[in-house]
């Protein structure tokens, strides 16, 4: 396919993984606004700041020591997370470049997805955040990742399954790796600023990625922040974890084969294996997990550097025609 | 709904009506499904239709907006009905027009013997700016220079018109397509029982005509649609055609030229380009060739075409043949070339370039319609009877300055069609784009795009001046 096609599919997937991704962290987060204590609506804002990589608009969200200051604020920071449109990273930006690239590239993909996430945009694209705020915010976020769980599984049931549909696979599992590194390593961080351990703020985690029935079945009901992380990287039957993700990357770029050049096709293939292997292989006998998700998330962007030069961007000169 | 309000002018040919107000008999079906509708039922019927283009995201972007603004044309949900009788006769003369257009753009780039049997004087075709000087002495596959073309047809009481020709890079035909899909589903029972020719075919058609221009023989060229990109005002089109016919919707980057052959960039490497249908203008798709500040173009690609090694669809310097002044001898042209009588008339038009035809515009601007030559769209033009004096002064500065940029033509009495306006019927003037297709052979889908004036009493149809789409029903014999 055109190269140019492939890059617009790899990108719409990751900009609605993102999006999908901030909505489900929201989601819990203003759930947690009409009966968690503050201190952990406070974890919550350092845990998403954190894994966006962005300075909150109320400056350090540190100092928060009163009631009303965090609820009051929370309002600010769903907003600048949510509809910013000078943010390149809100639910509104993530939704609006996923749908250009969508737009731009239509006739890769089937026609249901298009009518589907053309409607979630209509719907979205004109609100703010007085909108969502007064009733119920948490099932604005709840309906906008039903949308793009329906949008996923439209795709699935009527997309061809051409080398389109691979990429569109691909930059979703590499935007999930990353998103999920990023995430864990803010938590760990978030967790060493508190004084104390607190399980809510893992059972959270756990919550997000759909995982707490699966833990206190595997484990038990205490939480064990280890046992945690060990889940959601190396649980293979687990749908979000890191390990699934890295090993579909791998699958995926296999199944798309050699790029232009053969070399940098094999190294991008050698890459994701490695990446796959650092979670399956190194991560139990890791002495510092921390580290290891720094690594994994270097890695991870390493890769995404590989695929655009071995498969969108690639050089021309010396090259044989098809 | 009743008619009873509806407004019959004598001036103007109403396309449902006669003048005692009866159905035409190819509307009479129509007619009666229309009145009855309720009031009701039919602005529900005009909402879902709006609301299948917003929801599909069928849109144009207007130029000039601060942001490149995705706008939904407005579609009036009433048809237009056009007999079998009418549609025959629209398609033989078409296809004659576009036979000469053809014939002149071989002859004029080559001995223009037109020019020197006095057909068409030699000034009005060299101080073209569409003239292209590049494309002197080649000699079109097939003569063949025009594949695509949409022609502007308008409607009096003496008949069909040809007010344009578009030979570069016309547009609309998938608001065509698009109007028939949402309309004829709303008025199901009344589309199976009224016999209309379809449309929706059109793709193929245009894959077939795209294929036989191959240069390689080959049962399944590479085919590209060569878009300027997502902000071009017809980019739902590109995207739209290239999904119908199964081609690669590629922009000037995505090309390269290499030893006079056209490549494109895919995942898997460089794959030879056969056929480019070029939504781009001349001016524009090769830097090297044309405008060198062009970012939209492939530097090498008339190279490449001219050498053989791709097909241009359509060729470039087609622009010469649609010109405003050179419009004005296309008749002629008829009969020099086939020594036929054209089957379409022109509109009587004006060339300021001649004093005496500059004389009586400047005389006569109340009455006329002032075009720029170079314009198209809408813009740049001055409808006289709707201008103020002030208005017509300014502009008749503009016309002595550089009478040679400038024709004129009567305002014309463009018919009308009932529009759902409100709760009741109103008449609104309409034109009709039908799409001519010529590879080896020529061939035309029965319909075409119908262009309404939504503003009261206004004669600018442009969907950048505030026009909307119909759909137009063809009848079966």
């Amino acid at each position: 396919m055109l190269a140019r096609s492939a890059q617009g599919l790899y990108w719409m997937s990751r900009y609605l993984e993102r999006a999908s991704h901030l909505c489900r962290l929201l989601q819990l987060q203003t759930e947690a606004l009409v009966d968690r204590p503050i201190r952990e609506i406070h974890f919550g804002w350092s845990r998403i700041y954190g894994s966006v990589s962005r300075q909150p608009p109320v400056g350090d969200l540190d100092w928060i020591d009163s009631d009303d200051y965090t609820l009051a604020d929370s309002y600010t920071l769903a907003d600048d997370l949510t509809f910013e449109r000078a943010n390149p990273g809100s639910v509104w930006s993530c939704l609006a470049l996923g749908r250009e690239n969508a737009r731009q590239m239509r006739q890769c993909i089937s026609a249901e997805m298009w009518t589907h996430l053309n409607l979630t945009y209509l719907r979205v694209q004109k609100l703010e955040i007085q909108d969502i705020w007064r009733v119920s915010p948490e099932s604005f976020y709840a309906e906008t990742v039903e949308e793009s769980e329906t949008f996923a599984g439209v795709a699935a049931a009527t997309m061809y399954r051409d080398e389109g549909w691979r990429f569109v696979q691909l930059g979703r599992a590499i935007e999930r790796a990353q998103l999920t590194t990023l995430l864990l390593l803010s938590q760990i961080e978030a967790g060493e600023r508190a004084e104390h351990h607190f399980d809510a703020d893992w059972t959270s985690l756990l919550r997000l990625y759909h995982a707490f029935e699966a833990y206190s079945r595997r484990f038990s009901v205490e939480v064990d922040p280890g046992q945690v992380l060990d889940l959601l990287a190396t649980d293979p039957r687990l749908p979000g974890s890191l390990c699934r993700s890295l090993d579909s990357a791998a699958a995926e770029l296999a199944a798309i084969g050699a790029g232009p050049h053969p070399g940098a096709s094999d190294a991008t293939r050698r890459l994701a294996g490695r990446l796959a292997a650092l979670v399956n292989y190194d991560w139990p006998d890791s002495e510092d997990r921390e580290a290891l998700l720094r690594q994994i998330n270097r890695y991870c962007w390493d890769l995404h550097q590989l695929v655009t030069d071995t498969y969108f961007d690639y050089p021309v000169e010396d090259l044989s025609t098809l | 709904m009743d008619f009873d309000s509806y407004d019959l002018d004598p001036i103007f040919y109403d396309e449902m009506f006669l003048a005692d107000g009866s159905s035409r008999v190819a509307c009479r079906q129509l007619h009666e499904a229309l009145l009855d509708l309720s009031a009701e039922e039919l602005a529900s019927i005009q909402e879902r239709v709006t609301r299948s283009f917003s929801n599909e995201g069928i849109t144009f972007t207007v130029y000039g907006d601060a942001e490149a603004d995705e706008r939904i044309i407005p579609v009036d949900c009433v048809p237009r009905v056009l007999s079998n009788a009418d549609w025959r006769h629209l398609e033989s003369g078409l296809a004659q027009r576009l036979r000469t257009l053809n014939l002149f753009l071989e002859d004029v780039y080559d001995e223009a013997k037109v020019v020197a049997d006095g057909v068409i004087p030699a000034d009005v075709v060299y101080s073209c700016p569409q003239y292209r000087t590049q494309m002197r002495g080649f000699s079109a596959p097939n003569g063949t220079w025009v594949s695509i073309c949409g022609t502007d047809l308008i409607r009096t009481n003496d008949g069909f018109r040809v007010l344009e020709d578009n030979l570069r890079v016309p547009s609309g035909v998938s608001y065509m397509i698009a109007n028939r899909k949402a309309v004829k589903a709303r008025f199901r029972h009344l589309y199976r029982t009224s016999r209309v020719q379809d449309v929706e075919h059109y793709g193929s058609i245009l894959l077939e005509t795209l294929r036989e221009m191959s240069p390689r023989d080959h049962s399944s060229p590479s085919v590209a649609l060569l878009t300027p990109g997502v902000y071009n005002s017809a980019f739902y089109e590109h995207m739209f055609l290239a999904g119908e016919i199964g081609a690669y919707l590629v922009e000037g980057r995505d090309l390269l030229v290499d030893g006079g052959i056209v490549y494109m960039r895919t995942t898997k490497g460089l794959r030879r380009v056969d056929v480019i249908y070029r939504r781009v203008d001349d001016d524009f798709i090769d830097p090297l060739a044309f405008r060198p500040d062009s970012m939209l173009g492939v530097p090498g690609l008339l190279d490449a075409y001219k050498r053989g090694n791709v097909a241009l669809v359509n060729a470039p310097g087609t622009g010469v043949a649609d010109d405003k002044s050179v419009y004005a001898y296309v008749t002629d042209m008829v009969r020099y070339y086939l020594g036929e009588e054209p089957i379409l008339e022109n509109v009587e038009t004006f060339l300021c370039r001649r004093p005496e035809d500059l004389e009586y515009t400047l005389d006569n601007l109340e009455h006329l319609v002032v075009k720029r030559v170079g314009e198209s769209g809408g813009y740049g033009m001055l409808v006289g009877p709707h201008a103020t004096p002030r208005e017509r002064r300014e502009y008749a500065k503009q016309v002595r300055a550089d009478p040679a940029d400038f024709i004129s033509q009567p305002t014309l009495a463009l018919s009308r069609s009932p529009c759902l306006v409100g709760d009741r019927f109103e008449p609104r003037h309409v034109d009709l784009r039908p799409f001519v297709l010529c590879g080896r052979e020529t061939r035309i889908v029965p319909g075409a795009f119908c262009r309404v004036a939504l503003r009261r009493g206004s004669l600018v149809v442009n969907s950048s001046q505030g026009g909307g789409g119909k759909d137009l029903w063809v009848l079966e014999e």
